[in-house]
């Protein structure tokens, strides 16, 4: 009975999350990308219109450098122990924003409020 | 004649072992890159060790080598930041695995190791949006609950493998206290 109920919970929150995954991953967006630092939105880019440029975001003395080139933006430069964003590479339009955990510092589509309800 | 405390020293080094595998497997799995760029995402070789720990244990011993694995392993892997979202994560999934041990028999293992990786991943997430103060990182819940799933089923299987092997070849009696033990330990009184 007990196995049943642990059978069914995991088999639900399995589908569950991978079907909001599918979700997520394909949904459209806009163009319009947010850079949040420390729990603040520091600037607002619109990536179709925006030219190339350099944008540099501190955090406690670490910088991170981030690059806006051809309509795309990814973290060049990070001062941090693990440079997990700039691996991730660039931010892709499938609902995985940038992360930089050591700097408080977030990059992600617009739109991000209607993926805080849905989760 | 055997020592009045060869079994709590039996004991000890037991779960000396364990801490010994568990840190030798966090430090090998930190030199694999990650298939995916998702921060979070892993297969979390370490918590094989901490799943045979509870199913095997008593819940202070599984508790006490996910401790020192923990703290031993931020000494490696460095940040401060990611021994909080270790410590949160691995204390909600060792209360669940714990409570999941209590209620149901070894034939749940795999499924007691799949909700442990998921309550990693939720007090994880937890701990990111209190560190980073804001929500947005919960769009990354719904991917690293399902490859949490994933991930859970993978180390519940290699802990049942282990403890299967361990029964069939009777090496499991070597990590209990034997019947000769129980009896002197009850008559010297001793805890």
């Amino acid at each position: 009975m007990k196995n049943k109920l642990l059978i069914i919970c995991c088999a639900a929150v399995f589908l569950i999350s991978g079907a909001v995954s599918i979700y997520m991953w394909n949904r459209p967006r806009g163009s319009t990308v947010e850079i949040i630092s420390n729990g603040e939105v520091v600037c607002e880019i619109d990536l179709s219109r925006e030219p190339d440029r350099e944008i540099t975001v501190e955090y406690e003395g670490r910088k991170n450098i981030i690059v806006i080139e051809n309509g795309e933006i990814y973290v060049r430069e990070a001062e941090c122990p693990d440079h997990t964003c700039m691996k991730m590479g660039k931010l892709s339009d499938n609902g995985v924003p940038i992360v930089c955990m050591p700097n408080k510092l977030i990059i992600r589509y617009k739109g991000g409020g209607d993926i805080d309800a849905a989760a | 004649m055997t020592q009045p405390h060869s079994s709590r020293t039996r004991r000890l080094t037991l779960l000396a072992l364990l801490t010994a595998v568990s840190l030798i497997m966090f430090v090998i799995e930190l030199q694999i890159p990650s298939p995916v760029p998702i921060p979070g995402i892993k297969l979390g070789l370490a918590n094989i060790v901490t799943v045979f720990a509870v199913y095997t244990c008593k819940a202070g011993e599984a508790a006490s080598v996910f401790a020192a694995r923990i703290i031993l392993g931020a000494v490696f892997a460095g940040t401060p930041v990611t021994l909080l979202f270790s410590a949160c994560g691995g204390l909600l999934c060792l209360i669940g695995m714990l409570l999941i041990r209590r209620f149901t028999d070894i034939g749940s293992i795999v499924l007691a190791s799949i909700a442990g990786a998921v309550l990693h991943n939720l007090g994880q997430t937890a701990a990111a949006v209190f560190v980073m103060k804001t929500t947005a990182v919960l769009a990354y819940l719904p991917y690293l609950c399902f490859a949490g799933c994933i991930a859970g089923a993978f180390t519940g299987l290699c802990a049942y493998l282990v403890i299967r092997r361990l029964r069939r070849s009777g090496a499991e009696r070597l990590m209990q206290e034997t019947e000769q033990e129980r009896k002197r330990r009850r008559d010297k009184n001793d805890f």
